[in-house]
């Protein structure tokens, strides 16, 4: 069951939302707790396991830290001035271990289960490339779903708690619920304690306004996954599983495809996951912010998969670009290199370990780690040459963020991008620099026939129409106009004649039925 | 706060500092700038900023970094 399956949208949701609406506030999250661990079971059955043993131990380990710094407090507050400093470095001290114990578990759990055969079958590789026998057995395990995700969230908690920027939740029911709340299960986004956890537990009525408005934005990510994502699909894998009869213009269109493809389907959700929220009244951050319309690969970065570039930055990047030697680093290469190269030695050291960890955190693959070095590779050399570009531009008087070189640089980003998810969704590395090698060799001409791998008129007439709404509705968000606002201030035959219109469109033009394979959302596998 | 912005226009020269509410946000200061202003401030005003310091509000304006010295200094 995903969130585009009849059985979700005309069951499972209708009647959460009726037992919510029903129930006393106070009990309201104990329906969507209980509706979150039936749509989880649904999915991953007994695995469920997993996610009850990431939750008590978050909820033990939360507990631990802050027992741990409330009675150092009682004994730094009695304790005369000089000696503080000293107790704070022990309080310090025994919670960074605790902290380390706790994620050690969450993370622990998440390579056996997602990387164990990965690293096993490299480790046999070698073994075998020794003339030796292999020595480590392949296992086959389920994945929980959402893993990827709840782990992250775990352990944000936890290190949050460490830092003391949220207080140890005793409620389990109320961890429990952060943990598990069934919209964001399956792909996020990746939410702090902070952001959602009050708002989940409030049990806040169900009102005209939240609904519909939550109706709305469900309807839109309908629209772009069902009726633009799930129809790219057949010709993107047409194209991907048939690649060595296809010339280099072909895959040059069916890595296009797959980028709005991949957009359209995890924005879609996201969407669907936002709209979700609204109507229970929790608003989490947003995932996208339009990403296709940024300058640079580190701009789409902010842009695209927000909550994953959030939780890297935060609990990877400056803990480690701030981290006691790297920051000695900074300070010694200030001095020699700049203000400019002094601190990008510290910051591409942090920056490799976070994309090396962002590759594979989408999945146990060498193109997954492919990609994470690639994205690597441009912002770094993007930092690299800022001294040399904003000379270049000064001289020619060329504005960067405005007029023509705006444009090629947004432009440029795309094809970027691009590129990148040729990689990303290629059957492996190898798969991909074929692709990509045939791409920039062979400028055959198809015949028309040849282009059209599954898609009929109709299809092609539908997604030009499909991806020109969404583009157009993307330039008038671009530009700061409220459009939601805007909506709601029509009159309402209009407004109703509108949503009329895009349910319409959704379930005639949606690419379902017979012809169709149902696609589940692409990033729930990760 | 003459001195931190003195420090903050041999970061980044190309910013209004006395109105400019959006350092971050609007990708004025990117996280290289940030990592350079930490090791700055800290030398300057003998300050130790932990993580849970960098976060966009403490770094969004000149006043909002000054703010967060400040803290810092009488912790």
């Amino acid at each position: 069951m995903s969130y585009q399956a009849p059985l979700f949208l005309l069951l499972f949701f209708p009647l959460t939302l009726l037992a919510y609406q029903l129930v006393p506030q106070k009990h309201r999250w104990k329906i969507l707790l209980g509706a979150s661990y039936a749509f989880f079971w649904s999915i991953s059955g007994k695995l469920l396991l997993f996610l009850l043993l990431s939750t008590f131990s978050i909820h033990h380990f939360g507990l631990w830290l802050d027992s741990i710094r409330s009675d150092a407090d009682a004994v730094i507050r009695a304790a005369e001035k000089p000696q503080r400093k000293a107790l704070k470095e022990a309080r310090k001290h025994k919670m960074r271990g605790v902290l380390a114990l706790g994620i050690l578990l969450q993370i622990g759990t998440l390579l056996c289960l997602k990387y164990a055969n990965f690293f096993g079958a490299n480790v046999n590789l070698i073994f075998r490339g020794l003339g030796m026998a292999e020595v480590i057995p392949t296992f086959q395990w389920m994945l929980p779903i959402g893993i990827s995700f709840y782990t992250m969230q775990a352990v944000s908690y936890l290190t949050d708690v460490y830092r003391g920027t949220v207080n140890a939740d005793r409620s389990l029911g109320r961890l429990a619920l952060y943990m598990s709340f069934f919209p964001q299960l399956m792909e996020g986004p990746i939410c702090r304690y902070s952001q959602t956890a009050e708002a989940l537990f409030s049990g806040t009525p169900i009102r005209y306004e939240s609904l519909t408005r939550g109706l709305q934005r469900m309807l839109y990510g309908l629209f772009k996954k069902m009726v633009i994502a799930d129809r790219l699909n057949i010709f993107v894998n047409n194209i991907f599983n048939d690649y060595h009869e296809q010339g280099g213009i072909v895959i040059l269109l069916g890595m296009v495809a797959y980028t709005c493809q991949l957009y359209m389907d995890f924005s879609g959700i996201m969407d669907m996951v936002m709209g979700m929220g609204e109507i229970f009244g929790v608003k989490m951050p947003e995932n996208f912010r339009r990403p296709f319309f940024s300058k640079s690969i580190s701009e789409f970065w902010t842009r695209w998969h927000i909550t994953l570039g959030a939780w890297f930055r935060d609990y990877i990047y400056y803990p480690l670009s701030l981290s006691g030697p790297l920051k000695k680093t900074t300070s010694a290469c200030r001095k020699r290199l700049g203000n400019h190269f002094g601190p990008l030695v510290a910051g591409t050291m942090a920056l490799f370990c976070v994309w090396f960890c962002n590759g594979l955190w989408h999945g146990a693959a060498w193109s997954y780690l492919f990609f994470g070095m690639y994205h690597f590779f441009f912002i770094m050399l993007a930092n690299l040459t800022e001294p040399l570009t904003r000379k270049v531009l000064d001289a020619l008087h060329i504005r960067r963020d405005k007029g023509w070189y705006r444009i090629f640089r947004i432009l440029r980003t795309c094809c970027l991008v691009c590129v990148g998810e040729l990689f990303f969704r290629a059957n492996g590395l190898k798969a991909g620099l074929s692709m990509f090698r045939k791409m920039v060799t062979d400028f055959s001409i198809p015949a028309p026939q040849d282009l059209a791998l599954g898609l009929d008129r109709y299809d092609l007439l539908i997604l030009v129409v499909a991806v020109l709404i969404v583009l157009m509705i993307s330039i008038l968000q671009e530009h700061g106009i409220p459009l939601r606002k805007k909506l709601a201030a029509v009159p309402v035959p209009l407004r109703w004649s509108i949503y009329y219109a895009a349910l319409m469109a959704v379930i005639l033009f949606g690419a379902y039925g017979i012809g169709y394979v149902p696609v589940e959302p692409m990033y729930a596998g990760f | 706060m003459e001195k931190l912005l003195e420090i903050l226009e041999t970061i980044q020269p190309d910013v209004d500092y006395d109105t400019c509410t959006t350092l971050v946000t609007d990708n004025y200061l990117d996280s290289l700038a940030i990592l350079s202003l930490v090791a700055e401030l800290e030398e300057e005003f003998d300050i130790e900023i932990p993580t849970v310091e960098i976060v966009p509000a403490n770094f969004n304006s000149a006043q909002s970094i000054w703010e967060m010295v400040q803290r810092l200094e009488e912790e």
